[in-house]
């Protein structure tokens, strides 16, 4: 079989066709990595692409997560002490305290478990002391908020502003997105960087970690 | 004129003395800025009625957007003790639900267990649809029952006898001088609501078909309660569609699962009554305005500039602004909530002098008015309609080649 494959029925979102073909791959002895790289993630790729140049909209992009998920259900146990992707990043993440929406927070930490990042999910309504807890336990080197409410939209700031009182953002980097937020609101507020959807937050958390690595 | 007429006339597009000013609320800032408590404007009708005319008059708008519907009288007595804490208040009712009402948002209503209810899509049976009503006091549920009364559907409608007490109240209240509009759901809105917005998503490409059944379904109940409202004589109905933008679906999927139900659903109330319905869909809309009035809307809401969206109001003006009426444009965000009196002066200034010339324009915020918006900068967007010449703007709009006053 071909790794093509798996890529070419997440592009339509078929989870199971996924799912079958990723136990298949790994039972005729590709490696984990191999199978997220080639099939899965080659497969995010095109739909990212799709997703930017309005070629599909959001029903698809969430079948796709879906068809990654049942991938990964077979990959992560095999992932989780590889040095090729445990080596990415750790992220903690989650919707601020008072909002309760998560289509974009949820399709970011996929999109970053994806990418070989260990990701903290937090929930939705997430506190602050929820996040500094988080932080203090995991050291990692993202952390991510999104809010959907104009009304929720400062608790960033202040979450940003505490964080960096109590030196908890020491080594790390803070991006942020919802629908609300610009990347004028991340600049104003402190964060070090904005995703416009879920495809472009992942990328610049790489970017974040990538920058990181060369101070 | 008064500011009925004045609201009635720009979404006719007749000739008005200046333009209409009326913005929608978040409810959140009706709990910011009014004097009842958020637990009581929530879930009592006299209380939101209250805090809905008080703040038409303390911004001078011309028109009230009734956005929640009449409350059970007996509320009260479902509820076992009310907690308060910094945030805000939660009643815990007596069959173990919980409602969290934050001082400055809309309440959530949770299970016992504190998780949201939602329903699966495979549960669904599409003939025991009728109407979800997402505000309703114990949220949405399957199969619908309002409220926490054991009764499924009181009364002999399926809509309780206490649904149009707000209207009622707020007509009484503005005695028939103030523009009086109402709120349905569209039937995408009720089926997301139900579902959870990423589960009703996927179903619209999992099942397409069933999908399409619920939404007929809903789209029976929608015209029901939007006959409703039109019998008690508001002066239009707006069609909240928040989910219909380009954030979310595409223009094809806005062909198959909005168009057709949203169009039913003003046709079925046009049946009945000539109540003008317009639509109130957020975010990304420029590639959708022409699908928009397909539906046989008279008028859109919002159209969000960028960044939040990505409508040009010169742009919308020239496609749509003969045939509907437009309300918004105004960036609730960035101007209304960030921004200064002044600031809020001159974008209002640059609306008024693309949307006014030809009529058919209602100064407006695109999306809600944000809970924490300060007042002074609302109270600017009826300054910059008094201080703004409709006639000028006419003569200047025919000089230019502009549309003219019908």
């Amino acid at each position: 079989m071909e790794l093509q494959e798996i890529a070419e029925f997440l592009i339509i979102g078929h989870a199971e066709r996924v799912e079958i073909l990723t136990r298949q791959a790994l039972e005729a002895g590709y490696s984990a990595n191999d199978i997220l790289q080639q099939g899965l993630l080659a497969g995010m790729d095109v739909v990212g692409i799709q997703f930017k140049n309005c070629e599909i909209f959001l029903p698809e992009v969430l079948t796709c997560a879906r068809a990654m998920k049942a991938g990964m259900r077979h990959l992560e146990p095999l992932l989780r002490g590889s040095t090729t992707t445990s080596s990415t990043g750790k992220c903690v993440i989650g919707t601020v305290k008072g909002d309760i929406h998560d289509i974009g927070k949820n399709l970011v930490s996929l999109l970053l478990q994806a990418s070989g990042f260990e990701v903290v999910d937090l929930g939705t309504g997430a506190s602050m002391e929820k996040f500094m807890e988080s932080i203090q336990t995991h050291r990692p080197q993202i952390v991510a908020m999104s809010a959907m409410l104009t009304t929720t939209m400062t608790q960033m700031e202040t979450n940003i502003a505490t964080l960096r009182k109590q030196g908890l953002l020491e080594g790390a980097k803070v991006l942020i997105g919802g629908a609300p937020v610009t990347a004028q609101f991340a600049r104003d507020i402190g964060a070090d960087a904005y995703g416009r959807d879920a495809m472009e937050g992942t990328a610049k958390a790489r970017e974040l970690v990538q920058s990181l690595k060369n101070h | 004129m008064n500011s009925r007429e004045r609201v009635a006339r720009a979404m006719r597009h007749e000739a008005v003395d200046r333009v209409p000013v009326m913005c929608q609320l978040a409810l959140g800032h009706y709990f910011l800025n009014c004097q009842s408590a958020p637990l009581d404007i929530w879930h009592s009708t006299e209380s939101f009625g209250e805090a809905l005319v008080a703040l038409q008059r303390r911004y001078r708008f011309d028109g009230i957007l009734i956005n929640l519907p009449g409350r059970d009288p007996q509320w009260r007595s479902y509820i076992q003790h009310i907690e308060t804490g910094a945030d805000g208040q939660t009643i815990h009712w007596k069959n173990g639900w919980i409602t969290e009402c934050p001082r400055d948002d809309n309440p959530h209503v949770l299970r016992p267990d504190k998780s949201r209810f939602f329903v699966a899509f495979e549960e669904i049976d599409p003939d025991s649809l009728f109407y979800i009503e997402p505000h309703d006091l114990s949220g949405t549920s399957y199969p619908y029952c309002w409220g926490f009364s054991d009764d499924p559907a009181p009364g002999t409608s399926f809509f309780p006898p206490w649904q149009c007490d707000t209207i009622r109240y707020v007509l009484r209240a503005t005695d028939h001088v103030v523009s009086v509009h109402s709120e349905i759901f569209s039937p995408f809105t009720q089926l997301l609501e139900l579902l959870d917005y990423a589960n009703g998503l996927m179903a619209l490409l999992d099942d397409p078909l069933k999908f399409k059944a619920c939404l007929k379904a809903l789209t029976r109940g929608t015209i029901e309660w939007g006959r409703l409202q039109a019998a008690c004589g508001v002066d239009a109905i707006l069609i909240s569609s928040a989910f219909a933008g380009g954030g979310f679906i595409s223009p094809q999927q806005y062909s198959e699962f909005v168009l057709p139900f949203e169009k039913a659903v003003i046709d079925g109330i046009h049946e009945k009554s000539d109540v003008p319905i317009y639509t109130h869909t957020c975010g990304r809309i420029a590639d959708r305005l022409e699908l928009m009035g397909a539906t046989g809307t008279q008028g859109i809401d919002t159209l969000d500039p960028p960044p939040l969206g990505n409508v040009d109001l010169a742009d919308a003006k020239k496609r749509i602004g003969d045939c509907l009426f437009i309300k918004g444009n105004l960036d609730p965000v960035n101007i209304m909530l960030k921004g200064t009196p002044e600031g809020v002066i001159c974008e209002a200034q640059r609306c008024l002098e693309i949307g006014a010339p030809g009529g058919g324009y209602i100064l407006s915020t695109a999306c809600s008015v944000p809970p924490h918006a300060p007042p002074e900068n609302i109270l600017k967007l009826a300054e910059a309609a008094a201080g703004f010449d409709v006639e000028k703007s006419n003569r200047s709009g025919v000089e230019t080649g502009g549309m003219t006053l019908s």
